[in-house]
């Protein structure tokens, strides 16, 4: 179980990433032209993806800290 | 070899009249440092010597921005020699394992400090880079990965890390004992436990490795992609911070073990000399391979370089900034030349070539980060502006030295409430 719940944060973390790198904070625009390449999609997309790093690494506490099972 | 619990504990609980009296003028340093900050907060940045290029003649960037790289290479060496020492079992340097998870969360914390005393304004800054800040922008990478991430992901590490040694010490009755259990959370080393500490810990590392090389590659192409700044546009910007971040790291990391082998009382049985052959060996390497950059470096631009690159350059080579750059320069060769000396010719004198060639490439290593930031904005302007200049005042300097105080202070109050060196097996 504790490996599972890890793994999801990992891929969970990994997907906001790339979800908020890409598609949600300013969008790429090959060159930029325009103000409209300065604004994020959604504001705080930025703080979305440190959120994605830090539930990567979070995974690893929940693994070592979470219990076999419940009351053990 | 590693200390006992009981005498750790024993230390932790007795801090010496010396331990105040560093205490209190670290104190004083950063109140200092305080001051200079409220006085730069109320009154502008007019209070510095940063300035506009061209109009004003100066530069926007100075000692914070060249402290904020210092910082970051810094906190390089820590966790990469944590993860190192796990993932290629290096038991040589496992007792520097968590004074180099230490050094690289206070340096990060540092660098971070020294991001928010560069901004006139700090709160646009912290509200507005996680509310706008640009993928397309390397500024996005270094925030995102260097202080948010590589932070977030040292934490973590050193928690697990010293889970271990809080449960140890939660044995013994102390005013601290609800903290360490607080840290354990619960652990009694059985084998399932440290069986999945190691594997976290791996998977960690190896997780680590590849983000702390991009977080320092990053700062690096901050200024590596900027073709508008003479000096700065160049392939070999990235690898040379990542270089110069092992080298400014691993050398702080000899002089804080050779410091806390001194005045711990078993330091010399659990930092043995070893240590620092190792780290020497590592330097020396790094050292070695920095040069081989600057020189290559060098030879290109002043070959056939563009005129602007080259009126830059010759300012460091034989103008206003040849004092600091062969004065880094000929730090890094000395270096070079004591540790190789030390290690492979005379195999005595290592701790303190070591400890003589940590100082020495901090040093040179704030004289390249200044070199890097500052020449290429008052030198050679693409603009038809004249040469401009930049000289930090007392509130940077002041502000820079708080810094460096608030950092000791840290790692001192730390030591005094957690052991720096793994506790022993045999007190399980």
């Amino acid at each position: 179980m504790r490996t599972v719940i890890a793994i999801i944060m990992v891929i969970a973390g990994f997907g906001l990433q790339f979800v908020s790198y890409f598609f949600l904070a300013a969008p790429w625009g090959l060159p930029p032209t325009g103000p409209v390449h300065s604004e994020p999609r959604v504001p705080f997309a930025p703080a979305l993806f440190i959120l994605g790093v830090m539930l990567v690494f979070l995974a690893a506490v929940v693994y070592e800290l979470l219990p076999e099972r419940a009351g053990n | 070899m590693a200390t006992r619990a009981k005498d750790r504990f024993q230390v932790i609980g007795h801090p010496s009249i010396g331990f105040y009296g560093l205490v209190t003028v670290l104190l004083a340093v950063f109140g200092w440092g305080i001051y200079a900050y409220y006085r730069e907060f109320t009154e502008g940045m007019a209070q510095t010597g940063l300035r506009d290029i061209g109009t004003m003649g100066g530069a926007t960037w100075g000692l914070y921005v060249a402290f904020i790289i210092y910082f970051v290479g810094v906190s390089f060496a820590g966790i990469t020699t944590a993860a190192l020492v796990r993932m290629l079992n290096l038991r040589q340097l496992r007792p520097i394992s968590r004074i180099a998870e230490l050094l690289t969360i206070i340096a990060l914390i540092l660098a971070a400090c020294s991001v928010l005393v560069d901004l006139g304004q700090p709160l646009r800054g912290i509200v507005n880079l996680f509310r706008y800040a640009r993928p397309q922008s390397p500024f996005f990478g270094t925030f995102t990965l260097v202080i948010s991430g590589y932070l977030f992901a040292s934490l973590v590490y050193f928690y697990l890390d010293g889970r271990r040694d809080a449960a140890l010490l939660a044995r013994y009755p102390s005013r601290l004992r609800w903290f360490y259990r607080l840290w354990a959370a619960g652990y009694r080393h059985t084998p399932a436990e440290r069986r999945r500490h190691e594997i976290a810990s791996f998977w960690l590392a190896i997780a680590i490795l590849p983000l702390l090389v991009t977080a320092h590659s990053t700062l690096g192409f901050v200024f590596g992609i900027q073709s508008g700044r003479p000096g700065w546009f160049s392939a070999l910007q990235a690898p040379g911070f990542v270089v110069m971040a092992g080298i400014s790291g691993l050398g702080l990391l000899a002089v804080i073990a050779a410091v806390i082998r001194v005045t711990s009382g078993a330091g010399k049985q659990v930092i043995p000399e070893d240590v620092f052959r190792y780290l020497g060996i590592f330097l020396a390497g790094l050292i070695l391979t920095y040069l081989y950059f600057t020189v290559a470096e060098l030879l290109t631009i002043m070959y056939a370089g563009p005129r602007h690159d080259v009126e830059t350059t010759w300012a460091l080579l034989a103008g206003e900034y040849a004092w600091m750059f062969w004065g880094s320069v000929g730090s890094l060769v000395f270096s070079l030349i004591l540790l190789a000396g030390s290690i492979f010719v005379l195999r005595r004198h290592i701790i303190g070539s070591a400890v003589v060639s940590g100082l020495l490439v901090n040093l040179a290593a704030i004289g390249k980060r200044f070199l890097i930031v500052v020449p290429s904005q008052t030198v050679g302007p693409l603009l038809p502006y004249g040469a401009g200049h930049y000289a930090p005042t007392w509130v940077e300097y002041s502000i820079v030295l708080g810094l460096f105080a608030l950092g000791t202070l840290m790692f001192a109050l730390f030591s005094r409430i957690f052991p720096l060196i793994e506790l022993a097996e045999e007190v399980e």
